[in-house]
C-alpha cells in the first residue's frame, strides 16, 4: 500500500535540517510495510494537492515564510478540509506561526494567518530568540525536547497546549505548540521526530489507523536514547549559566 | 583625549598587562574599558588605512594572510591575532596597540570582525575596506540564519567604506548591488566544479533580491558559483580578481590568480583558495603590487591551520578540523575523504557542540551531505560522542552500509577500537572536541 507525504515548500522552508522529519517518517512508514511517495511543493506551484497521508512544513527565513503564507492562504479551504478529515500534519519552527491568527512582522505589518488556532506572533529583527527548551503538554504530560530559533514571540498564547518547563538561552516563552485533530504545530526546529519518538509514533499510528492497517509497535532505541539523553541534559543544565 | 576615555585606556592596558603576566589572553580588558567609556573606539586616533574582514568562514585565515602580506611588504600592522573578534576583543587589541594619547601606532589596522558584532564596532570607526568572504548556515544557535546575518552586517556598512566581496556567493554579492566602487573576487570555472548543487539543501536556489528561481552555470561548492536570477537579472558581478587555476601535481600544489600570479600552496582545497584570493584582493586594493602580494603568499603556511596528522597505534590518520553547526565546513571535509583513493576509514566526533556555550541542537547534522560518502569505498565508520545516537540515525537514513558503522559514546572507546587499522583514518570534528582525540594520538609533522 502506498502512502503520500506532502512536503510543503521543501526547498524554501528547510532551514535547520528540517528534511530529517520527512526522512524519519519515510523510514518508519516503510517499516510498517508502506510504499512511501514524497511530493514536494513550491511557492510557484499553481495548486497544492492535500490528498496526502502526511503533511509536513519546516522553518525558513522570515521573508520565505511570508511568501509561503501568502501562497498557502490561496489553498486554505483545501488545507482546512484535510485538517478536519484528520490528515496527520506537522508544522515545525516558524511555519507553526502561520497556523494562528496572524503575524505582526518587524516593520509593523500584520499578516493574516490561516486561522486554525487563535494564537498570534509579533516579530522583530534586531535579535534572535534562540535556545534549548523542554515543553510539557498540559493534557498528557508528554515532554518534547529541542531547539527554538525564531524572530517572534507570541503576543497571544491562546490554544497553545504545552508549557515551556525549561528554557536555556534567550527564548522568552512560557507556552508553545498547538494540536487539533491530527495536526500539530510546534516551535521546535529541525528533526523534531528524531529527538521526540513519541511524536513520530503518534503520526505513524494515525496514518496506519486512517489506512485501516494495524500499527506495528517498533522500538527505535537510538531515537529513544537521543530523547532521554537530551531531556536529562536539559533538565540538569543551569539555565542561566551558559547563555548564547 | 577626554578623562573618561583616558581612564578606560589606562585600565585596559593595566588589565591586559596583568592578563599577559598570567599567560592569559582575553577580551576582558576591553570589557572593562567599554564599561568606563562605551564609545572608547570613537576617541582613538586610527591610521588612515584599515581593513576589516567578516563573514561566516575563513575570517581568521584571511586576516592572518593579509597581515603576513602587509608585514612582508614593510607595513606595521595592528591586528587581533588572538581572534577575539567581538567588540570587547577589538577594543582590547586596539587600545593595546595605542599610545597613552590613544593613537594607534601602526600603519594599518586589520580587524577580524564577528558578523553579529560588526554593527556595534563600526558605529565608532569605519574601516576603509570591508572584506566579506561568505555567508553560510553557521552556528545558527547564535546566528539565526544567513539572511538575518546579512541584515545585521548591513547595519555595519557605511557609504565611506569600500566593500571587497565574494562575487560567487549571491547573498554576499548582493551587498554590492547599486554600490559604486565595490571590488569583487571570485573563481572561474575549475576542474572540481559541478553543474548541479550537490548539497542536502540549496541556499542558492532562489534569488536573494526577488526570491524567484536562480540558475547556475556552475557550482564551486554548495551555493558558491556563477549564478543568475532568471527574473530580476541579479547575477554574479564582474570579477576584479579571479582564481583562474588550481594545480596539484606530484606533491606540488599551486593556484593562479588573474591568469598570471602563481602562488604555491600547501593544499588546493577550494575553501583555502577563497581565503587566499580574499587576502590577495585586499592587499592589492591598498596598493601593494600584485607580484609582491603573490610572492608573499606563496608557500605561506597558516598558523591557524586546520589539519593535523597523527599515529594511533598502528593506524595512520589525519584530523580535518571542521566546525560543528556548519554543514558547509563538514561538506568540504567529506570532499577530502571522497577525493582520497586510498583505503580509508572515517571517524566523526560530536561530543560538545560548542566550546563557548551549551546547546543540544544537532539539527545541522541533517544539512551535511553524508550521503556523499557512498561515492567512495570506506573501510569503517566510527560515530562518536554524546551525540552518537543522533549521528547513527543520520547515517542510517543516509543509506550508508550499517555493517561498516561502529558507534561509541566516548572518544577513548572509539580510539581503543581503531588503533590497529590497515586503512587510513580521517577524523572529522570541531575545535570543541579536537583535544579529546589529539590528547590520545601521537601527532606527526604534516607531510
Amino acid at each position: 500500500m502506498t502512502v503520500k507525504i506532502l512536503y510543503l515548500y521543501a526547498d524554501f522552508m528547510n532551514l535547520y535540517g528540517d528534511n530529517g522529519n520527512v526522512r524519519i517518517m519515510q523510514r518508519r512508514l516503510e517499516d510498517q510495510g508502506f510504499n512511501v511517495v514524497i511530493e514536494n511543493s513550491t511557492v510557484y506551484d499553481d495548486d497544492i494537492d492535500f490528498d496526502a497521508d502526511f503533511v509536513y512544513m519546516g522553518s525558513g527565513y522570515e521573508s520565505n515564510r511570508n511568501l509561503a503564507l501568502a501562497h498557502l492562504s490561496r489553498f486554505k479551504g483545501s488545507l482546512l478540509r484535510a485538517v478536519v478529515n484528520g490528515v496527520p500534519m506537522l508544522f515545525t519552527g516558524n511555519s507553526y506561526d502561520l497556523l494562528g491568527k496572524g503575524i505582526t512582522t518587524a516593520d509593523g505589518t500584520f499578516l493574516e494567518g490561516l486561522g486554525i488556532f487563535n494564537y498570534s506572533f509579533k516579530e522583530q529583527l534586531e535579535k534572535r530568540y534562540t535556545g534549548d527548551v523542554v515543553l510539557e503538554e498540559v493534557a498528557t504530560k508528554d515532554r518534547f525536547v529541542g531547539f527554538v530559533n525564531r524572530a517572534g514571540i507570541p503576543d497571544s498564547t491562546e490554544d497553545m497546549c504545552c508549557d515551556a518547563i525549561k528554557v536555556i538561552g534567550n527564548v522568552p516563552i512560557t507556552k508553545d505548540a498547538a494540536r487539533v485533530h491530527n495536526l500539530l504545530g510546534i516551535s521546535l526546529i529541525g528533526p523534531v521526530l528524531l529527538k521526540n519518538p513519541n511524536l513520530a509514533e503518534f503520526f505513524v499510528s494515525a496514518i496506519c489507523n486512517r489506512k485501516g492497517i494495524e500499527y506495528k509497535e517498533i522500538f527505535y532505541p537510538r531515537s529513544t536514547r537521543s530523547h532521554e539523553k537530551t531531556l536529562k541534559a536539559l533538565l540538569e543544565t543551569d539555565a542561566g549559566k551558559k547563555a548564547r | 583625549m577626554k578623562i573618561r576615555a583616558f581612564t578606560a585606556l589606562v585600565v585596559c592596558k593595566a588589565v591586559r598587562g596583568l592578563a599577559k603576566l598570567f599567560g592569559r589572553g582575553s577580551s576582558l580588558p576591553g570589557k572593562y574599558a567599554l564599561k568606563i567609556c562605551p564609545d572608547i573606539l570613537a576617541h582613538l586616533e586610527l591610521p588612515e588605512l584599515s581593513i576589516a574582514v567578516t563573514g561566516s568562514n575563513g575570517k581568521t585565515s584571511s586576516v592572518e594572510m593579509i597581515a603576513h602580506v602587509l608585514q612582508n611588504n614593510g607595513y606595521k600592522v595592528a591586528y587581533n591575532k588572538e581572534g577575539s573578534n567581538q567588540i570587547e576583543g577589538v577594543v582590547t587589541f586596539l587600545l593595546g596597540a595605542s599610545n597613552m594619547k590613544g593613537k594607534v601606532l601602526s600603519d594599518i589596522v586589520l580587524l577580524e570582525a564577528d558578523e553579529r558584532y560588526a554593527r556595534h564596532t563600526f558605529k565608532y570607526f569605519h574601516p576603509k575596506y570591508l572584506v566579506i568572504n561568505n555567508l553560510y548556515r553557521d552556528q545558527m544557535t547564535r546566528n539565526g540564519h544567513p539572511e538575518w546575518i546579512k541584515s545585521i552586517i548591513g547595519q555595519a556598512i557605511y557609504d565611506d567604506m569600500t566593500l571587497i566581496l565574494n562575487a560567487d556567493d549571491p547573498l554576499v554579492a548582493s551587498f554590492g548591488k547599486d554600490r559604486e566602487g565595490t571590488i569583487y573576487f571570485g573563481a572561474r570555472i575549475l576542474p572540481g566544479d559541478k553543474l548541479r548543487n550537490e548539497g542536502v539543501y540549496d541556499d542558492g536556489k532562489y534569488c536573494p533580491i526577488c526570491k524567484k528561481p536562480m540558475k547556475y552555470e556552475y557550482y564551486h561548492y554548495n551555493h558558491i558559483g556563477k549564478f543568475k536570477c532568471l527574473h530580476c537579472g541579479f547575477s554574479r558581478p564582474k570579477i576584479d580578481h579571479a582564481l583562474t587555476e588550481t594545480k596539484d601535481e606530484n606533491g606540488k600544489a599551486s593556484i593562479t590568480i588573474d591568469d598570471k600570479y602563481e602562488i604555491s600552496v600547501f593544499f588546493t582545497g577550494i575553501y583555502h583558495c577563497y581565503n587566499i584570493l580574499a587576502a590577495f584582493t585586499a592587499a592589492t586594493a591598498i596598493g601593494i603590487e600584485p607580484e609582491k602580494v603573490a610572492s608573499s603568499l606563496s608557500g605561506y603556511v597558516l598558523k591557524s591551520g586546520r589539519i593535523s596528522d597523527f599515529t594511533l597505534g598502528k593506524t595512520q590518520g589525519r584530523l580535518l578540523l571542521s566546525k560543528h553547526e556548519n554543514s558547509v565546513s563538514y561538506d568540504r571535509s567529506i570532499d577530502v575523504v571522497v577525493g582520497d583513493s586510498r583505503k580509508k576509514s572515517v571517524m566523526i566526533i560530536v561530543d560538545a557542540i560548542s566550546r563557548k556555550y551549551y546547546t543540544s541542537d544537532s539539527s545541522w547534522l541533517w544539512d551535511i551531505n553524508f550521503e556523499k560518502l557512498k561515492e567512495t569505498e570506506i573501510d569503517k565508520i566510527f560515530l562518536v560522542g554524546q551525540y552518537c545516537d543522533d549521528l547513527a540515525v543520520r547515517f542510517d537514513l543516509a543509506g550508508i552500509d550499517q555493517d561498516k558503522v561502529q558507534v561509541y559514546e566516548t572518544v577513548q572507546e572509539a580510539a581503543d577500537n581503531c588503533n590497529n587499522l590497515d586503512s587510513y583514518l580521517y577524523v572529522i570534528t570541531c575545535f570543541s572536541d579536537k583535544e579529546k582525540i589529539l590528547s590520545i594520538v601521537t601527532r606527526r609533522e604534516l607531510t
